[in-house]
């Protein structure tokens, strides 16, 4: 089988070259010889009709001037080496564009050339109207083949575009070259289809057809990935066993192929990282998850890692992965967990050293911070030890957010309530997902502040040191320290955010009382969600607009770059498209950073 | 959205074809070859003395395309005098919106019940008058059929996506930035006469669009066209919403009009061979729901075979591979007019009937 059309531009250009003229020839080569691919060249005839017959002699140039006329660039070079290495003095013909006419006397050119062209329909309503014209013409079966293909191919795209996974079946079915190795993408929709239609036995089948017969092995790599969605982890493993050792091509490495399985289950303990009980992954997929976080200088992973040893207070662990996440690129977020794990470990002037940078900059690492000065307490006067850290503040040092709940609540029912511990109960509420009680309890609070006496700036007792851990304060201006009342509203708004109501958030937040960077944090997050509905509505241009906007506040986080990627590809700026997704799975490859780099990369080089 | 032709104009036509009855026919009866006789038996099932083909199987209504098959036939049987009344009808009752277009529907109890035009009634009146002027030599005609041509090139020819487009009707066929189209509107015979006229090469995109939009729009398993589609900004074409969604009584007329304009790829006829073959070109069902492929009970009229075998015929499935039962004493104005037609493409292309 051909892939209809590789180079389309190839083939447009040799048509020119060969019915334009020589001035058309002369801007698109130099010297009359075109780069067809890296290092194969072919001298291009100046015009048609010149005299050049086709080469004389032994050699077979049927197949060279088919793949010239369809404009399949890598099977041609492939051909022409071929050839070569039949008769090292034999030369490409100078009229391989030049349209060859048939024995009936209609040159098929243009059909082939609507066909490169993804045209499919218009060439079918040519050759009509040409049969209409001269009965007693057919067209060439490999014409009619292609197009079939062609067609069979779209047919199998839109029937699974629309879930209507019998068609893809039954298409598939009836054009089995239509779900071969070059239509690799229409193989995984047929794969699909059956696990869809509930056959897994034949869309595993489908799998391993692939993987033990497409020779490439970014191709079997993929599509291991691919079926991830649908296969047991059994099933996987067999996959990858087969992909890593079935019919290897040569000079093929297919160490990726048998690393896929393992990067697979690598992703889904780095998003299992983050809550996971202490104990709760093995030491082999512990160290799995090590080994490529390191081998990928992965930020993300490092600082879940530092996380996950944190809360099995395991300092020293802890304390190396942060450093690492922090040597690799500085951030607070970083640089707080390093101050708590040096502060865990003891080393409070190390912790100090490490919250330097950020100090006064990042309410993060100043919340850290407190957890290693503990601030006295109002009453404190000169009569208490040094304070440690409280029960409160320990628990979100570690993370611990139903702690947090559950010591709040008995804390209120020791001694009632107060504006500070309900607040906090807001913050804890929404690292629990929870934001509509998160919301209330900040609207408790601040009922309560109001009835409070005001407080001075330092605030005793609870920290927030577990707030929004997403979140990262603008790094612009003089940090103003918010008051509780701000503190309060910030909450109610972050909380708003996460229930969805931007609208209204958009229309309260000029008159919210939260501090500049604040605001800018809030305007930040709205800016992301209005994103994603843009992205939704195909408003792909504003997706853009917001977007940048938004990195003007902060550094754009890697899912909205992945958003950008595909506003990106949906404006068919597919290059950067491609550089975008690529940058994002350079850092860190997951599936979502792996199907755009696949999805750019098949439309960029119409390898679908 | 008005509808000049109504999503189920055809399901009453069918009553009497149920699937046991075709199937009972005798196997392999052939349909005459058209000629005078042909057109007179016809005009006296069909033709009114005042000019007018009734709809025998919609209540004896009138319309628009039925004055315009009447007026091809008559020129095709010879007949002068019927395709004056008919013209003269046409002009005198139907003609009253004062654009050049034809008010497509007209009903016995009140007159034009529908003053909307019905694209495919002006072409075939426009194309019926283009042949009257050659048969005859006279101008008049040429002249009556330029004026439609012209009315229905300002009015109904549009640009959607790069292709050339004829809207079915003059109101109600533009949903947003959506189009919604009839493929068997696409009369390319009609629509060639129109494109060798003067100034005529709008014309000939639309019969450029037309192939291009018929190898897109197919749907379902078999492939086929629905009754009424959409075209789209970015050029798809899907099955319109708010008409049945199925390829059945009208865009049955696909492949005849294709046929009738000389065309043979096996391409374009395939997916008819395809469903009248599935059907052993006996017990053909009459619709087919798209792109599901749920099938009717109804089956095929004769006038509906007489077109699945030049469908097969074309598509290389061979001509016997259905049989066309004669029609019957009674058979509807649609269906007998789909057997004549069958018969006049059969003809033009050499095939035997």
């Amino acid at each position: 089988m051909t892939r209809p059309v590789l180079l389309p531009a190839l083939l447009l250009a040799g048509l020119a070259a060969a019915g334009g003229g020589s001035g058309a020839l002369a801007q698109q080569s130099n010297g009359g010889a075109r780069a067809l691919a890296p290092g194969v060249k072919v001298e291009v005839a100046p015009a048609p009709g010149s005299g050049s017959a086709p080469a004389a002699g032994k050699v077979d140039e049927t197949a060279l001037r088919y793949y010239a006329r369809i404009g399949d660039g890598e099977r041609l070079e492939a051909e022409i080496a071929r050839l070569r290495a039949l008769d090292p003095n034999w030369e490409p013909p100078k009229d391989l564009f030049a349209p060859q006419p048939t024995a009936t006397g209609v040159d098929e050119s243009p059909f082939w050339t609507l066909l490169s062209a993804g045209k499919v329909a218009e060439a079918r309503a040519a050759i009509a109207e040409q049969r209409r014209k001269s009965p007693a013409w057919q067209p060439s079966d490999k014409l009619l083949q292609e197009l079939d293909l062609a067609e069979s191919a779209g047919r199998i795209r839109s029937a699974s575009d629309t879930k209507r996974w019998q068609e893809v079946v039954d298409a598939a079915a009836a054009r089995p070259e239509a779900v071969a190795c070059n239509r690799l993408d229409n193989a995984w929709r047929l794969a699909e289809a059956y696990a869809e239609l509930k056959q897994a036995d034949r869309a595993f089948d489908t799998y391993r057809t692939i993987v033990t017969t497409c020779p490439k092995a970014k191709e079997r790599r993929d599509t291991i990935f691919k079926a991830s969605r649908y296969l047991t982890p059994e099933q996987l493993r067999e996959l990858t066993a087969l992909g890593a050792t079935s019919n290897p091509a040569t000079g093929e490495d297919y160490s990726s192929v048998r690393s896929a399985e393992a990067e697979l289950e690598t992703g889904r303990l780095l998003e299992r990282l983050g809550n996971a009980r202490p104990g709760a992954l093995s030491a082999s997929d512990l160290s799995r998850v090590q080994g490529i976080v390191r081998d990928k200088q992965d930020v993300d992973g490092a600082i879940a890692l530092g996380w996950y040893f944190q809360k099995q207070k395991n300092y020293a662990e802890a304390q190396s992965w942060f450093s690492q996440a922090n040597g690799w690129a500085p951030s607070d977020k970083a640089a707080e967990g390093l101050v708590l794990a040096y502060n865990g470990l003891g080393e409070k002037a190390q912790a100090r050293a490490a919250a330097e940078p950020w100090k006064g900059k990042s309410s993060r690492v100043d919340q850290a911070l407190k957890a290693v000065d503990p601030p006295r307490g109002p009453s404190g006067g000169g009569r208490s030890a040094p304070q440690g850290p409280s029960e409160l503040d320990r628990a979100l040092a570690r993370h611990d957010f139903a702690g947090c709940i559950a010591i709040i609540r008995s804390s209120i029912e020791r001694s009632g309530p107060t504006a500070a511990l309900l607040q906090q109960r807001g913050w804890c509420l929404l690292e629990l997902k929870r934001p509509s009680e998160a919301e209330a309890a900040f609207v408790e609070a601040q009922a309560l502040a109001a009835r409070e006496p005001a407080p001075k700036p330092a605030k005793g007792g609870a920290s927030a040191a577990g707030k929004g851990s997403d979140r990262s304060p603008a790094a612009s201006g003089l940090p103003q320290t918010p008051t509780r009342e701000q503190e309060n509203a910030y909450g109610q708004a972050i909380a708003r955010l996460t229930t969805g109501d931007v609208t209204g958030l958009t229309r309260d937040l000029p008159r919210a009382n939260l501090t500049p960077t604040q605001k800018a944090e809030i305007r930040a997050s709205l800016m992301a969600t209005e994103a994603g509905r843009a992205l939704e509505d195909k408003r792909y241009h504003d997706v853009l607009r917001l977007l940048n906007a938004r990195r003007e506040i902060e550094p754009e986080p890697r899912n909205l770059g992945i958003l950008r990627g595909w506003a990106l590809y949906n404006l068919m700026r597919y290059d950067e498209a491609y550089a975008q997704f690529k940058s994002i799975d350079d850092r860190l490859s997951t599936e979502e950073s792996r199907e755009g780099v696949t999805t750019a990369w098949k439309t960029i080089y119409h390898d679908w | 959205m008005t509808s000049p032709v109504g999503t189920s104009r055809r399901d009453m036509l069918i009553g009497t074809a149920s699937l046991g009855l075709a199937a009972a026919l005798p196997g392999t009866l052939r349909a005459a070859p058209y000629d005078g006789a042909a057109w007179r038996r016809y005009a006296e099932r069909f033709l009114l003395p005042e000019g007018r083909i009734v709809d025998t199987g919609n209540k004896g209504i009138s319309h628009s395309e039925g004055q315009g098959y009447g007026m091809l036939l008559a020129v095709a049987g010879g007949d002068r005098a019927a395709f004056d009344r008919l013209w003269g009808w046409t002009q005198r009752v139907l003609m009253v919106r004062g654009d050049g277009l034809v008010a497509w529907r007209w009903t016995p109890e009140g007159g034009v019940a529908d003053r909307n035009n019905a694209s495919d009634g002006d072409m075939l009146i426009a194309w019926a008058l283009l042949r009257a002027a050659e048969t005859w030599q006279a101008e008049a005609y040429r002249t009556a059929a330029v004026a439609i041509v012209k009315a229905l090139a300002s009015g109904l020819l549009v640009e959607q996506a790069g292709l050339t487009v004829l809207l079915p009707g003059r109101d109600g066929f533009r949903k947003g930035d959506t189009l919604v189209l009839n493929p068997s509107y696409w009369i390319f015979p009609a629509i060639r006469a129109f494109a060798a006229l003067p100034g005529g090469e709008r014309w000939g995109k639309l019969s450029d669009s037309g192939l291009v939009l018929l190898s897109k729009a197919r749907f379902g398993g078999f492939q086929l066209p629905p009754d009424w589609m959409t075209l789209d900004a970015s050029g798809t074409v899907g099955i319109a919403e708010g008409f049945k969604k199925q390829y059945g009584y009208d865009a049955v007329r696909v492949p005849l009009y294709l046929a009738l304009d000389g065309y043979r790829d096996p391409y374009y006829f395939q997916p008819f061979a395809t469903l009248a073959t599935k059907y052993g070109g006996k017990a053909v069902p009459a619709t087919v729901s798209l792109p599901g492929g749920t099938t009717t009970q109804v089956a095929a009229s004769v006038g509906m075979l007489a077109v699945y075998r030049l469908a097969c015929h074309l598509a290389g499935a061979g001509g016997d591979a259905v049989a066309v039962p004669p029609l019957a004493p009674d058979e509807d104005y649609y269906s007998t007019t789909l057997a004549h037609l069958s018969a006049l493409a059969a003809q033009s292309l050499g095939i035997a009937p």
